[in-house]
């Protein structure tokens, strides 16, 4: 077991049939693992046409050649299906214990099918694979039902859903270790969807490494950069990614009331330095995570993971709330229900505009903080208004007859970088394969952070260049599968040199970012045969034509056209956002082309 | 038109390059990518001195009237942006650095700084030192995996995402090599501090 174990499960839901068959090395070494390689097994597996929420939709769990081999933070993992929010490809993907103890099964990648007619769970083990009784469990919560299933952070690790997940809220996220969510774009409503509510490893097999001193090496030169770099070493531990807030306020591209502003006048309320400062218990880390950027948080007797940065900002800024114990509990209320916190807090921020512009009738109000947890628990039981929360920001906004005030791109709400203030962000948002994601590419880091050196935010021209080339090196470390806050002080090119000295394949910091290249054009490809089109490229309205009125953005629209222009050049595409044959060609892609 | 941003980006590395003797009057040469455009140094054009007249358009795959003003480089800067990821491209004529590439395959730093930002850096030797598909092929090749290499007795070709990236590795080779031959002019033995650092040749 060089990198990949080199094995692929496959379980029928409907059938009860458990198999397991050889991995495709042809295809493991074009796709690496995780996003990449379930990307081009969700390709064979689901056409265009599938209902996500059907039985004919797949789970495709997937980790990587990194996952397990104690390269830093080699834990997380994926999931890959078509998304019930967006109808386009999708893959989530998740920190924690459960993806290192996966990989550990001796499993690259597990496919999910079917549909279970009573709610059923999966066990993992050394002795074999069982499909268990999930009656008892069906309806409890999250922590609930890990603390039942036997979390045990090195030994068992469990992966579930919650009751929005169960009722198929297509913003449900799905959960594991408890607190860790891979969450975007609805994945825990197919997996409720299947009757599935829980998945639990425990695994015993050791990956092994063909080069074990340059491995040691990497390791070394990896930790220290980690340590030197401010943000890897200070920033993230001392306050989480939440001590993104003040600094994204000061340069006016903190979103705020559902996009209406780029300023938010209490944002140090709900900021890094206010959870320290008040809320804070410890710090936590993921399996072989030397960052350790985790918070375990606790107010009013709720005591939890995170909140994270875009969580903070979602139930705060966007909806105008600066109450930071507020905030906190409607986090580990989305951990415990199974939601994306994003999509949740966005989504109720957009009922807060609708509210205020009298397109629907209900309490909900910017700065309504007492409101979030019983809106939460209305949308997770789909309950009067909850049921059409749940549903996501744009099928809330288009009900009520106002689709422009869904701050979401293809359907997936934004997350917390103002597109005005932020020109490449918007770029990145408009042609992101799963709709508008942060994690689809690092603009944070050219245009606030300086990382690896400061490029103009406001500058257009040339934009794209930038855009591609992180869109393809996060598509690279997705299909590692590692976390993305190692790139924060540690270069592609390290990542390329721990995976061969890991797998023994040579693989260049070139070929790295060529991976990413055709994970992308595949994504592309996916959606292309969907039927999405250049038409989906797009922002928001309001971000396109309502300037930025006041503070450090002022004046600033999102000048999207001239970058997307570019955009599609830059990446071989005509001007329909069609890959042309020749980079297709060159991806080792031309066969889809004609499915496509 | 070329944006008065990047105009200022080229101004700004150019005039250092010159300031901090890396390049003669009119050596070395810039570039960057733009999507499938690239936008180098007109030929003969001084980097200490750039104006926005000196600044060249063209395509990265495809030829138009801007080939005819560009950089004798251009067909490298072409190579590598089609064969690696970079974005930028600094060309220059680091003095200290050319002089250890005439006498070793690789330079391998001693300082901390560029042992801890480059470990290594490749020495190539071409016949034809400029402009040549060979040239440019296997100095494409070299920086798939490296930051910056160097054309032995002729200069860098460093790659990043930005210029400001590319001139960072070229001033740190030139530094590096400055202070491995102030290190053997002092000619005492070298006391080795940096745990591992047998693996930096292996890089």
């Amino acid at each position: 077991m060089h990198g990949w174990a080199g094995k692929v499960l496959d379980i029928n839901l409907s059938t009860g049939a458990i198999t397991s068959s050889p991995l495709d090395m042809g295809i493991a070494r074009l796709y690496l693992g995780g996003r990449g390689l379930g990307a081009r097994m969700l390709w064979d597996e689901v056409g265009p046409g599938v209902d996500p929420l059907s039985p004919e939709n797949v789970l495709i769990f997937t980790n990587g050649p990194l996952t397990a081999s104690g390269y830093q933070t080699s834990n997380r993992f994926s999931v890959s299906t078509k998304s019930p929010l967006t109808g386009t490809v999708l893959d989530a993907n998740s920190g924690g214990y459960w993806g290192m103890q996966f990989k550990k099964t001796g499993h690259d990648a597990l496919i999910v099918r079917g549909r279970s007619e009573k709610p059923v769970w999966i066990e993992i083990k050394p002795e074999g694979v069982q499909i268990r009784d999930a009656q008892s469990l069906w309806g409890q919560r999250v922590r609930a039902v890990t603390a039942a299933l036997g979390q045990s952070n090195h030994k068992r690790n469990v992966l579930c859903i919650g009751p929005a997940g169960e009722n198929q809220s297509r913003i449900a996220a799905i959960m594991n270790d408890g607190e860790r969510a891979m969450a975007r774009g609805g994945p825990g409503a197919v997996m409720g969807s299947k009757n599935l509510k829980a998945i639990v490893v425990e695994g015993k097999q050791k990956p092994e490494i063909v080069d074990q001193e340059q491995f040691k090496f990497m390791l070394y030169e990896t930790r220290k950069l980690l340590r030197a770099s401010p943000l890897t070493s200070q920033a993230l531990p001392e306050f989480g990614t939440s001590v993104m807030m003040n600094i994204l306020n000061s340069i006016g591209a903190l979103p705020t009331r559902n996009y209406q502003e780029s300023q938010f006048e209490h944002a140090e309320d709900i900021s890094g330095e206010a959870l320290t400062d008040k809320y804070l218990v410890k710090n936590s880390s993921c399996w072989a995570c030397p960052i350790g950027c985790t918070r375990i948080s606790k107010s009013d007797g709720v005591e939890g993971e995170g909140p994270e940065f875009e969580t903070s900002w979602a139930f705060g800024a966007s909806c105008g709330v600066d109450d930071l114990a507020a905030i906190i509990e409607a986090n580990a209320l989305c951990n415990d229900l199974g939601f994306d916190t994003i999509s949740a807090g966005a989504t109720i921020a957009c009922a807060m505009e609708l509210n205020e512009k009298g397109l629907i009738n209900s309490d909900l109000r910017f700065g309504r903080a007492d409101l979030l947890a019983p809106t939460l628990e209305a949308m997770a039981a789909r309950h009067d208004l909850g049921d059409d929360l749940a549903e996501g920001s744009l099928r809330l906004a288009t009900k009520y007859g106002a689709p422009e005030l869904s701050m979401s791109v293809k359907g997936l709400e934004m997350p917390a970088y103002d597109p005005r203030g932020m020109q490449g962000q918007g770029l990145l948002y408009a042609t992101s394969n799963r709709g508008a994601c942060h994690m689809r590419g690092n603009m944070l880091g050219l245009e606030v952070l300086g990382l690896p050196k400061l490029i103009d935010r406001f500058q257009v021209q040339g934009k794209s260049s930038f855009v591609i080339l992180h869109q393809n090196s996060s598509a690279a470390i997705d299909s590692l599968v590692i976390c993305k806050f190692t790139n924060l002080g540690v270069s592609e090119e390290y990542f390329a040199r721990a995976l061969t000295a890991v797998t023994g394949e040579r693989y260049s910091t070139g070929d790295l970012i060529h991976v990413g290249e055709r994970v992308w054009n595949l994504e592309r490809l996916y959606n292309l045969r969907e039927g999405l089109d250049a038409a989906d490229d797009t922002l928001p309205p309001r971000l396109l034509q309502e300037a930025v009125a006041d503070g450090p953005s002022k004046g600033w629209v999102n000048k999207l056209e001239p970058m997307l222009k570019e955009y599609y050049r830059g990446r071989g595409w005509d001007e329909r956002g069609v890959p042309k044959p020749h980079k297709l060609e060159e991806l080792g892609l031309a066969t889809m082309m004609e499915a496509a | 038109m070329i944006d008065e941003r990047i105009y200022q980006q080229f101004q700004e590395v150019g005039r250092d390059l010159y300031v901090q003797n890396m390049v003669s009057s009119h050596g070395g040469n810039l570039s960057m990518r733009l999507g499938d455009r690239v936008i180098i140094k007109r030929r003969g054009a001084q980097l200490g001195r750039l104006k926005m007249h000196d600044l060249v358009e063209t395509g990265i795959e495809k030829n138009d009237s801007g080939v005819a003003l560009a950089s004798t480089e251009l067909l490298v800067h072409r190579t590598v942006y089609k064969m690696t990821p970079a974005l930028a491209i600094v060309h220059c004529h680091p003095r200290t650095a050319i002089a250890f590439s005439l006498s070793r395959e690789e330079i391998v730093p001693i300082d901390n700084e560029a042992s801890y930002l480059l470990k290594k850096v490749p020495v190539i030797y071409e016949e034809f030192a400029s402009g040549t598909p060979e040239m440019a092929q296997d100095i494409a090749k070299v920086l798939q995996q490296y930051k910056i290499v160097m054309l032995r007795g002729h200069g860098s070709f460093a790659i990043g995402q930005t210029l400001d990236e590319a001139f960072f590795w070229s001033s740190v080779l030139e530094e590096a090599c400055e202070i491995a031959l102030s290190a053997k002019l002092i000619g005492e033995p070298f006391i080795e501090y940096r745990k591992m650092s047998e693996a930096y040749s292996r890089w």
